[in-house]
């Protein structure tokens, strides 16, 4: 099952050479492997461990979480705007289910 | 125990008690609420391959977190280091009493040095931000927060 992503730039419009957030969040369990069900058998890790961030199809940056992440979890990074184009999010868990966002950064 | 008697006992036991702080190890004092190095301590190993004495505490990385967080499901937390971007290569996240204490790894590359998100904390702990630094440098900053309901168990 695909991970749901949604990422955000705020400000919507930074202007050329300032700092901007870009936040990206997920709808996941985050199990993070130490948690009990009602029979008191151990529910499996089940977490996002790596997340990647393209600018125009270059990685610029690079998440690993590991299992402590909160449930849902919010990744804000910030960067610098040089030029507009498109932010392209890639997500996946230790089960191997992946997600996508994509994200147009416009300036002002 | 005639009152004389009682007085110059009860001097004795609050000079014991003024005595005490001096039997706390160096690193305890003024430290941190929550503080747990010995288990802190593998996972830095694991994940760095250096010790908590490697780690130097800085002013150019600042850790901000709630002191009092309700759930520790999802406590939020921000660090913003004051380095230029190209000399940042990671920022780290530890909180010293979870079952694993690395929480997340940030590979900065062309992104500010600066990372936002939530983490787990099982209950009232320490928490660091370890930023990896080109040179090799490992720059810390502490913070405490204390938690009423944990989060992962």
């Amino acid at each position: 099952m695909a991970i749901r992503v949604l990422a955000r730039i705020t400000p919507p419009k930074p202007k050329a050479g300032d700092v901007f957030k870009l936040q990206v969040v997920a709808q996941h369990p985050m199990e993070p492997g130490t948690r009990k069900d009602e029979q008191g058998n151990l529910i499996p890790a089940h977490y996002i461990d790596q997340v990647d961030v393209y600018f125009e199809g270059q990685k610029v940056s690079a998440i690993l979480p590991e299992p402590g992440v909160s449930a849902n979890p919010l990744f804000g990074l910030e960067f610098q705007a040089g030029q507009a184009g498109t932010f392209n999010i890639k997500l996946k868990d230790n089960k191997g289910d992946t997600g996508e966002a994509s994200v147009k950064l416009e300036l002002a | 125990m005639d009152r004389r008697l009682f007085l110059k006992a009860s001097v004795g036991v609050v000079a014991g008690a003024l005595l005490v702080p001096k039997w706390i190890p160096a690193w305890a004092q003024g430290g941190l609420e929550g503080e747990d190095v010995a288990k802190l301590e593998p996972a830095l190993q694991k994940v760095l391959g250096k010790g908590f004495k490697d780690l130097v505490p800085s002013d150019s990385v600042k850790l901000t977190m709630p002191t009092i967080a309700e759930s520790g499901a999802n406590v939020p937390f921000e660090i913003a280091v004051n380095l230029p971007k190209e000399q940042v290569k990671a920022i780290h996240l530890f909180v010293d009493k979870n079952p694993s204490p690395h929480v997340v790894k940030v590979e900065t590359g062309q992104a500010m040095p600066a990372y936002a998100s939530r983490t787990r904390m099982a209950e009232t702990s320490a928490v660091r931000a370890v930023v990896e630094t080109q040179d090799g440098k490992l720059l810390m900053a502490s913070s405490s927060t204390r938690v009423t309901v944990g989060g992962c168990g």
